[in-house]
């Protein structure tokens, strides 16, 4: 084990920074975001970051080739690079655990999406055990483990005013290894903390199977105003649109992040909607994550950091819905 | 599939391979048969049924169904409807386009061996039906009786008439039914709307796979006379669409219930629908 004093992290990330992009908590207007390190920022460490850090991975908008294009004429004439090394620094439990979905999603059933995987693949995890969680969570309700982020490289936990890093993979030893501001130590595993929220999940998604055509869909829809933030601030929400922007001869295919709380998202030309109302598009959201999801890849597309229910203008509530759909009498 | 194309579409499943388009059928007033090849030949040998993203790269992609395939060159049947398919129609031969696939879990080829072979059809529908009519006909010895029952608003919404009026009909053991909504003064084949038509023909279920594509309104009235006529939702196959950007399985709108059209799809049983979420 390593230990930091806390008035040496410029100096670890700094080293770090060395031989990668380092992305860690900054505070800045109020708010705390995944930032490129740049030697001079206020490191935040005290509660999680607004939005997650997986357009580190799977950015917002991403440019997957260039092309020319003249009228009979048409060239690709650059497909996307591979990704260089990145270190995310204090990315928590929660955000750690959602990676084991976007790999089930980017990974798996056939094909490997290149963007995603060269990123993946250089990318180096620094987890950020949780002390105090936010009144908004309830990973432990989730199956993440607040001292113990699986799929991390290395394991950090605060202990005031110094942090311990544990390496977990030879990845992250190697990193501990080379870096700078560490000293030798041994120090307590703090507990974790406990979260307010607490959700049973288990045994939903069989009930859920029975509840497509349930009224409860009329109800919860209501409220929602579609405006799909919860799917922007989502960890596991992977959902994207391919589209172009042409600059006279010369023009670029990027994908960017969609909303299946949109209209647009499933309109066929013709007209012909599948989702064409707030009832369906908010139905196939939660069963998307609560059953869809797990009847696919075997797991619940969601993690507990509670960001969609902290940020939702209308209180739409994940913890209260899982709660409801689970006492809600079904005709079997 | 030819190795280039192979090893392209493997290391980026997302970026097309550059093709052309070498021949345009002009079907109807709306629909046009487009010819694609590469430059390594047909970039791929798809099964009957599957998809392909075909682009017209200033202007987008979109998912088609492989209508038939040649030696050299895969066929697609578009229907003019939006962006893409207006441009598609303007294009000329020596128009290159993007290519990417195939896609999809195509017809149960081996579930039909054996079996007579019931085709219906309605529109531009009959596109992807006919990439399993060609396979039951490049292995005529492989499957029973074939009958094809297909229907269009008018005489020159008719799709694939060369086929229909003197390539199938030639065909041993191959009966064909064609329909029409409306007639005109030159038609003198049948006029009515397919479901009756069905009735009418009376094809039998023993045995037999029925294979349907069509407008909504066609297949919501067609079901109950293939019910009728005896036919279980086992022996009804039908391919769905869905809006789809990537084809594999990652961008999440073709999803119905645990199931990706793309991926999963388009092809199913109508048992399978049954048990699937009626969102499609």
């Amino acid at each position: 084990m390593k230990i930091l004093n806390k008035q040496k992290l410029k100096d670890l990330l700094n080293s770090l920074a060395a031989d990668a992009t380092v992305y860690a908590p900054v505070k800045q207007d109020g708010v705390i975001r995944f930032q490129a390190w740049n030697g001079d920022q206020e490191i935040d460490l005290t509660d999680n970051a607004l939005l997650p850090p997986k357009d580190l991975l799977f950015p917002q908008t991403e440019v997957m080739y260039k092309y020319t294009a003249n009228g009979m004429r048409a060239e690709i004439t650059e497909v996307a690079a591979t990704a260089e090394k990145q270190v995310i620094f204090g990315m928590r439990p929660c955000d750690v655990k959602s990676l084991s979905m976007m790999d089930d999603v980017f990974l798996t059933k056939g094909y490997e999406d290149d963007y995603y995987k060269s990123k993946r693949e250089n990318t180096v995890i620094i987890s950020l055990g949780c002390n105090e969680p936010a009144p908004t969570c309830f990973c432990s309700s989730m199956g993440v483990d607040m001292t113990e982020a699986e799929g991390a490289d290395v394991m950090m936990f605060d202990l005031g005013d110094k942090l311990a890093l544990e390496a977990k993979t030879e990845i992250g030893e190697n990193l501990l290894a080379s870096a700078s501001g560490l000293e030798d130590g041994s120090a307590d595993k703090p507990a974790g903390g406990q979260c307010q929220l607490k959700v049973e999940p288990d045994g939903l998604a069989e009930k859920l199977a029975k509840m497509f055509e349930h009224p409860y869909w009329e109800e919860l829809c209501r409220k929602c105003l579609g405006c799909g933030a919860c799917t922007y601030l989502c960890p596991t929400c992977h959902c994207f649109d391919i589209r172009r922007k042409n600059i006279g001869e010369k023009g670029f295919q990027f994908r960017c992040w969609d909303s299946c709380m949109f209209s647009e998202y499933t309109r066929m030309a013709g007209g012909h909607n599948p989702r064409p109302s707030k009832k369906e598009r908010v139905r196939n959201r939660f069963l998307h994550k609560l059953q869809y999801f797990p009847e696919r890849y075997g797991k619940v597309a969601c993690v507990g950091c509670g960001r969609c229910l902290a940020k939702c203008p209308v209180n739409m509530d994940i913890t209260r819905i899982i709660k409801e759909l689970g006492e809600v009498a079904i005709n079997e | 599939m030819s190795d280039p194309v192979r090893k392209q579409l493997e290391a980026h499943p997302l970026v097309p391979v550059v093709g052309e388009i070498i021949k345009i059928v002009e079907e109807t007033p709306d629909v046009k048969t487009f010819h694609v090849t590469t430059e390594h030949g047909k970039p791929f040998t798809p099964m009957p049924g599957q998809l392909a993203m075909l682009s017209l790269l200033p202007v987008g992609e979109a998912m088609f169904s492989i209508t038939t395939q040649g030696e050299d060159h895969l066929e697609f049947s578009i229907k003019k409807t939006g962006m893409l398919t207006d441009a598609l129609h303007e294009a000329e031969v020596g128009q290159k386009v993007g290519i990417r696939g195939p896609y999809g879990n195509g017809f149960p080829v081996d579930f039909c061996k054996g079996k007579n072979m019931l085709f219906i059809g309605g529109g531009i529908g009959l596109a992807p039906v006919r990439s399993m009519i060609y396979h039951c006909i490049n292995n005529r010895d492989e499957y029973g009786k074939m009958q094809i029952i297909y229907g269009a608003r008018s005489p020159q919404d008719l799709v694939f008439k060369e086929d229909l009026f003197e390539n199938w009909p030639k065909v041993s053991d191959c009966e064909v039914n064609v329909t029409v909504d409306r007639g005109d003064d030159r038609w003198d084949g049948h006029v009515g709307f397919v479901p009756q038509f069905i009735e009418e023909l009376g094809p039998k279920p023993e045995n037999t796979v029925a294979i349907i594509c069509g407008p909504p309104i066609m297949i919501k009235f067609t079901l109950p006379i293939m019910e009728k006529l005896g036919f279980t939702d086992e022996q009804i196959i039908t391919t769905l669409e869905m809006r789809m950007k990537c084809g594999i399985g990652k961008c999440g709108r073709c999803n119905i219930g645990s199931c990706y059209v793309c991926l999963d799809g388009p092809v199913f049983s109508l048992a399978q629908l049954k048990n699937m979420p009626n969102e499609y």
